[in-house]
């Protein structure tokens, strides 16, 4: 099981360290798996490396690297998701993730530490049940607690004591403002080759809540259009047999934001936008011309367009224009970025321009990829549509809001 | 530096004496203060500054009603109670009192605490206290005692067994109401009956009732009431339960099948694990599973973050090794990402590889040059090895080989490189083909190609289609020219083997280039060369159609190509699904299990199984947690600086003849070294016995069988035999040589002049699973004499099995 965690700076330093087990794991793990990374050119190693001694697991977020350390043989999974969870629960608590934050509130991240994993095993990670037990370091509880001269962080009744039936939700939940929000967010993958062909297309798409409900609320949600849902994963709250049944969503949410469910959407004939590339070089100089449009109605608006252009090592300097919309270009990182926006009614969009290649080299060797981002606001590609949503077993009437969003993932254009 | 130190201890000292003013004081606003003053020790331990020294101090200001200051002096005490054992007995006094306190939260903290300074002195102390917590009315604080009995084993066996905590949690894992506190009791009772099983015949007893239907089925009945990470545990707990009948099989599947739609992806995994082992012996429910489990799996790899996919990606690429067809129609989900880090494209490269069927292979080879033309270049050539790998998979090449010769027109050095050791093995396998592709290979500059893989591949086709190319004599004559300048022996080795064939084919073009070559080869500093040289020549004194029928007789096309993994390990691993072996594609015996260690481990050079010191750490980087036979290489890596008889430096031999026939010069071969030697035969060795004994080429056998066998049976034979090992410095090659001898090595260790091996052997009529033969081999090399034990199952054939092994050891040379 793990043995311990040690926090990373983008530095490599340790900025602390959590030991679970009697056995210590000293810290000079962190330097050799450190020096890994900078023999790997600094790229990530992968997420599970064997050391000498121990076997280390680890998760990069917002530059900071989870390492957690293990002698022993278990789920692979169960330690990287148990990662990919202290390091939501943390941003959770502290509003962000970076070395000054982290070094900040030390202490509330060393009590969640303690009781997220207990001898390598992992405990209580809901963040819902957390807060109740470790109080957030946010301005309310502080100023409370100068207001009313309790210095502890926890209120006279041990949240404990009122153990509930559901594990995800205390049983005295109650809010002033009873509220929930549904998130339906997609996330479209599509891979295009140099002629303008769909290689790939697919749809990732999560529904995000935000819970604000008083009582033990009991919801049930329904789809318009369930049957274009591949695979679906669920949140522990969502009963399973409503779903197979009634293609029902049914369930005791937990409080605060979670994710309700994610699916995956396959056969999607229509990516909302086309990208065509043409790049001709010769003489040492590399013509460019790119064109972006529409490929048919998605409906909604596109926005937010935005095409990376990363250039081969050998291409030295870039001349480009856009007809629509502004172009960048980052020396170091050899990447043009041509912001678009939203595409105009009038006139369709085109960057073109030269790019010089290193002296020497007469035509471009390798083919760049494009990566294009973009956002649809109020649609979900996919198409699914929410039905209704029922709330029981409470007196109030809430607020229920819904949204949809569609945003471009991995978008590539190859050329 | 040492001022800012000295600084520092100024600090600490001013702390201490803070803390000390604190201790007992009740003035008002004191606990901020305290708090303050906490943080700030607290923080210098973070960064890895000692503030053990505060101990006394820290232990006297614990008194405190505030719950964070508790925490940090928990945590404090938690840190430095190992390195000051007898001022942690301080401690014992608040803990004891806070495990009292009214507030459930504190009795749990402190009791977690008691448990954690793993202190041997205060097991006394901690027992009343966790028989206390174990039964207190609160779920949290029964929660921390469960795990707390855990830890209460790992410092203190036999005070947990005696006091009979074992028993407590069976009850309480049954009766208990929350469901943490049955997970907490699931963990620590699992732990500790695996590792108390082989003292008492009881923690056998309480580990089947463990497994047993009434458990398994009431923990599987709750199993939505545990969190995710129980359910992980009581998972792991029910795919080692073999059900009565094909009933119960389907009863546990319909009951968890929900849960491959977790959002965790640690439960959906440890799902997939009980339904392949549930249905492992019932070949159509198994076709099944895979495609019921095959959507939770892709939808894994394409949502979740790099690190995540990397290890889905891990477990599926087992799956579509076992069965490539099932995933022969999403082969679109392994298409790399630009984002994707380049451990996931490689795996991807890899699964599209395996996915590759007559249907989609069109599709994926389209897709693999893409990636050739990427800028990552350990990507490019991945992606040109995948391409190369499915032509030689593949019966229908037809379109691969013009992809693979457009690579070569690509003309970037490494892709170039990486193409001809490709075009290499599809001419050995697909004769048909080596017009079309010597044809393109001639135009490749010889000059651009750097890399010895891919020079020794072009020298092999220059030598072996020397009448397709024209030129062939010329190009290898500029090699040959350039002899001293070539740094890698392999390439110098294929050349003179190509100098050799091109004089079979095209003599008078060529008898100066093998001269030359000859020539070289003979005073090559490398022994391999220097040999193969003098080998060469003498085959030339004997006839050059002896010579040919030797260095280049008629080839078949290669069917197969060996395979890096054989299907059993593939099999091993796999049931090993859910682990970390699953990543790095050995079975964890070979390097997490104890008990296999100690067999191949000298007592007095045992691997510290514990932390390593820092020091230590490089030396041993690449080792340890490797397999046996990683190992030996890493170590003989290590041990190369003293350097042997045989890479002692020979002296510099005379050449007297700068013409075509170099002499034999007698300084030049050792006495030992002649002829025959170097093919490998050894005449004064009696012959191997009659044919009544033949070993099976492959035999199987795991270390569990191994070490049951080697314990039950007697030693049948014991001998000794001498062995020319002197200048043994691995067991490596030694394994090789009685690999060939269809001899096994289970496991192996030791240094010069001392090495143990074990071996295993299986009759090759015999039925599976029997007429195995185990041997324990000591080879002294100082000594040259080896100390043999063996064991059989089946004793008539001791005698002759004892005769090969001897007959394998006289031959063995190194």
């Amino acid at each position: 099981m793990i043995q311990c965690l040690f926090l990373l700076s983008d530095a490599g330093d340790v900025i602390l360290e959590k030991q679970w087990m009697g056995k210590r794991v000293e810290r000079s793990i962190c330097s050799w798996f450190w020096r890994q990374r900078s023999e790997m050119e600094d790229q990530d190693p992968p997420s599970v490396i064997a050391s000498p001694t121990h076997y280390l697991l680890h998760i990069v977020r917002e530059g900071v690297t989870f390492l957690a350390c293990t002698a022993s043989e278990m789920p692979p999974l169960l330690g990287i998701e148990f990662l990919c969870k202290v390091a939501s629960v943390l941003e959770n608590y502290l509003g962000g993730l970076n070395e000054d934050i982290l070094k900040d509130n030390f202490v509330i991240v060393y009590e969640i530490l303690d009781e997220m994993m207990d001898s390598g095993f992992p405990s209580t990670t809901e963040p819902s049940v957390l807060k109740e037990i470790i109080a957030p370091p946010n301005l309310v509880s502080r100023v409370l607690s100068v207001v009313t001269g309790t210095s502890s962080s926890l209120n006279a009744a041990s949240p404990l004591a009122t153990s509930s039936q559901v594990s995800w939700r205390a049983s005295n939940v109650k809010h002033s403002n009873n509220e929930i929000y549904f998130d339906l967010v997609e996330e479209m993958d599509a891979v295009f080759n140099r002629d303008g062909f769909v290689v790939k297309c697919e749809a990732y798409g999560e529904i995000q809540a935000t819970s604000r409900l008083s009582g033990m609320p009991e919801l049930s949600l329904t789809f318009a259009n369930a049957d274009i849902l591949h695979d679906v994963n669920f949140h522990p709250c969502v009963r399973y047999r409503a779903w197979e049944a009634d293609q029902m969503l049914s369930f005791i949410p937990p409080d605060g934001a979670f994710k309700l469910m994610s699916y995956r959407v396959k056969g999607l004939k229509n990516p909302p936008l086309f990208v065509r590339p043409q790049l001709s070089s010769g003489e040492g100089i590399c013509r460019v011309n790119v064109l972006v449009g529409l490929r048919g109605d998605p409906g909604k608006p596109v926005d937010a367009i935005i095409v990376q252009l990363p250039w081969p090592p050998s291409v030295v300097s870039t001349n480009l224009s856009p007809s629509v919309g502004t172009v960048t270009y980052s020396f170091s990182t050899k990447v043009s970025t041509w912001i678009i926006g939203r595409i105009p009614k009038d006139k369709s969009p085109c960057l073109s321009g030269t790019l010089q290649l290193e002296p020497g080299i007469n035509r471009l060797e390798e083919f760049p990829t494009f990566l294009v981002g973009f956002k649809i606001q109020g649609t979900a590609v996919s198409g699914l549509k929410v039905d209704k949503m029922d709330i029981r077993n409470v007196e109030y009437r809430p607020y229920k809001g819904f949204r949809a969003v569609t945003r471009a993932a991995s978008y590539e254009i190859r050329t | 530096m040492n001022a800012d130190s000295g600084h520092r201890k100024g600090e600490i000292a001013e702390l201490k004496s803070q803390l000390r003013q604190l201790a007992g004081s009740r003035a008002p606003g004191v606990e901020e203060v305290k708090r303050e003053l906490y943080k700030k020790v607290i923080s210098y331990m973070t960064i890895g500054i000692d503030v053990s020294s505060l101990f006394s101090e820290m232990v006297m200001c614990s008194a405190t009603s505030d719950l964070v200051v508790k925490k940090m002096c928990y945590l404090y005490v938690g840190n430095y109670a190992k390195v000051h054992p007898d001022l942690a007995l301080l401690t014992i006094n608040f803990l004891q009192r806070d495990c009292q306190d009214d507030d459930p939260m504190i009795r749990g903290l402190a009791l977690r605490s008691l448990c954690s300074l793993r202190v041997m002195n205060f097991v006394e102390y901690l027992v009343g206290s966790l028989r206390k917590g174990l039964k207190d009315n609160n779920g949290y604080v029964r929660q921390v005692a469960a795990m707390g009995v855990l830890k209460l084993y790992h410092i203190a066996p036999t005070a947990c067994i005696e006091n009979d905590f074992v028993a407590t949690l069976k009850s309480m894992l049954s009766q208990d109401p929350d469901a943490q506190v049955v997970a907490n009791c699931l963990c620590a009772l699992e732990e500790i009956l695996v590792l108390e099983r082989t003292n008492s015949d009881r923690a056998n007893k309480d580990r089947e009732m463990l497994h047993s239907k009434q458990i398994v089925f009431s923990l599987l009945n709750r199993i939505k009431d545990f969190s995710e990470w129980a359910q992980c545990l009581v998972l792991d707990m029910v795919s080692k339960y073999i059900p009565v009948d094909p009933n119960e099989t389907f009863d546990i599947m319909n009951l968890l099948e929900d849960r491959l739609q977790h959002s965790n992806s640690a439960v959906v995994l440890a799902t997939i694990k009980v339904f392949l082992q549930l249905t492992i012996s019932m070949a159509d429910v198994h076709q099944q599973v895979y495609e019921r489990i095959k959507a939770p799996l892709l939808t894994l790899i394409s949502s979740g973050s790099p690190e995540l996919s990397y290890a889905v990606l891990s477990h599926l690429h087992l799956l579509v090794m076992r069965a490539p067809i099932l995933f022969s129609s999403d082969y679109k989900h392994f298409y790399c990402r630009y984002s994707d880090p380049s451990y996931v494209k490689k795996l991807k490269i890899e699964m599209l590889t395996a996915v590759a069927s007559e249907s989609n292979m069109y599709e994926i080879v389209t897709e693999l040059s893409e990636y050739a033309a990427n800028v990552d270049v350990g990507i490019t050539r991945e992606a040109i090895r995948a391409v190369g790998k499915i032509a030689l998979n593949l019966c229908d090449v037809n379109a691969i080989v013009d992809r693979l010769l457009q690579f070569l027109e690509m003309e970037r050095d490494y892709v170039t490189a990486e193409t001809l050791v490709l075009v290499k093995d599809l001419v050995r396998k697909y004769p048909e083909w080596s017009h079309d592709c010597i044809a393109v290979v001639g135009n490749v500059s010889s000059k651009s190609i750097q890399e010895p893989k891919a020079k020794a591949a072009l020298i092999w086709m220059l030598g072996e289609y020397s009448h397709d190319m024209l030129d062939a004599p010329y190009v290898l004559e500029s090699f040959v020219d350039n002899w001293l300048e070539e740094d890698s022996p392999e390439v110098r080795l294929e050349l003179l083997t190509a100098a050799a064939k091109i004089f079979f084919k095209r003599p008078p073009e060529s008898q100066k280039l093998l001269g030359a070559a000859l020539a070289a080869a003979v005073d090559d500093p490398d022994q391999d060369v220097h040999d193969k040289g003098l080998f060469y020549y003498r085959l030339l004194q004997q006839g050059v159609q002896t010579a040919e029928s030797i260095v280049n007789p008629p080839k078949k096309a290669v069917s197969d190509f060996a395979d890096i993994q054989n299907s059993e390990m593939r099999d091993r691993i796999f049931d090993e699904f859910n682990s970390l072996s699953v990543i790095y594609r050995e079975p964890s015996y070979m390097f997490l299990d104890k008990e296999h260690r100690k067999l191949y481990e000298f007592s007095d050079e045992a691997a510290p199984t514990d932390v390593l010191p820092t020091q230590k750490l490089d030396a041993n980087d690449n080792d340890l947690l490797l397999g046996a036979f990683d190992k030996e290489e890493s170590q003989s890596g290590v041990s190369n600086g003293d350097d042997g008889p045989l890479s002692a430096p020979r002296s510099p031999s005379p050449t007297l003849l700068g013409d075509s026939v170099p002499p034999v010069s007698a300084s030049n071969i050792p006495a030992a070294f002649g002829i025959d030697d170097l093919l490998g035969l050894n005449i004064s060795t009696p012959p191997p016995p009659p044919p009544s004994l033949v070993l099976s080429s492959k035999p199987v056998l795991d270390s569990g069988t191994f070490q049951k066998k080697w314990s039950q049976l007697p030693v049948a034979l014991s001998f000794e035999h001498p062995i020319s090992a002197q200048s043994l410095k691995t067991t490596q090659p030694l394994l090789r040589h009685m690999q060939e001898k269809s001899v096994q090595c289970m496991a192996s260790g030791g240094q010069s002049p001392t090495f143990k091996f074990f071996f295993f052997a299986q009759k090759a009529d015999g039925m599976p699973g029997t007429g195995f033969f185990l041997v324990e081999c000591l080879v002294h090399t100082s000594a040259g004499k080896a100390s043999v034990k063996v064991k059989s199952e089946d004793s008539t054939f001791t005698a002759a099995f004892s005769d090969l092994f001897k007959s394998a050891l006289s031959s063995f040379i190194i």
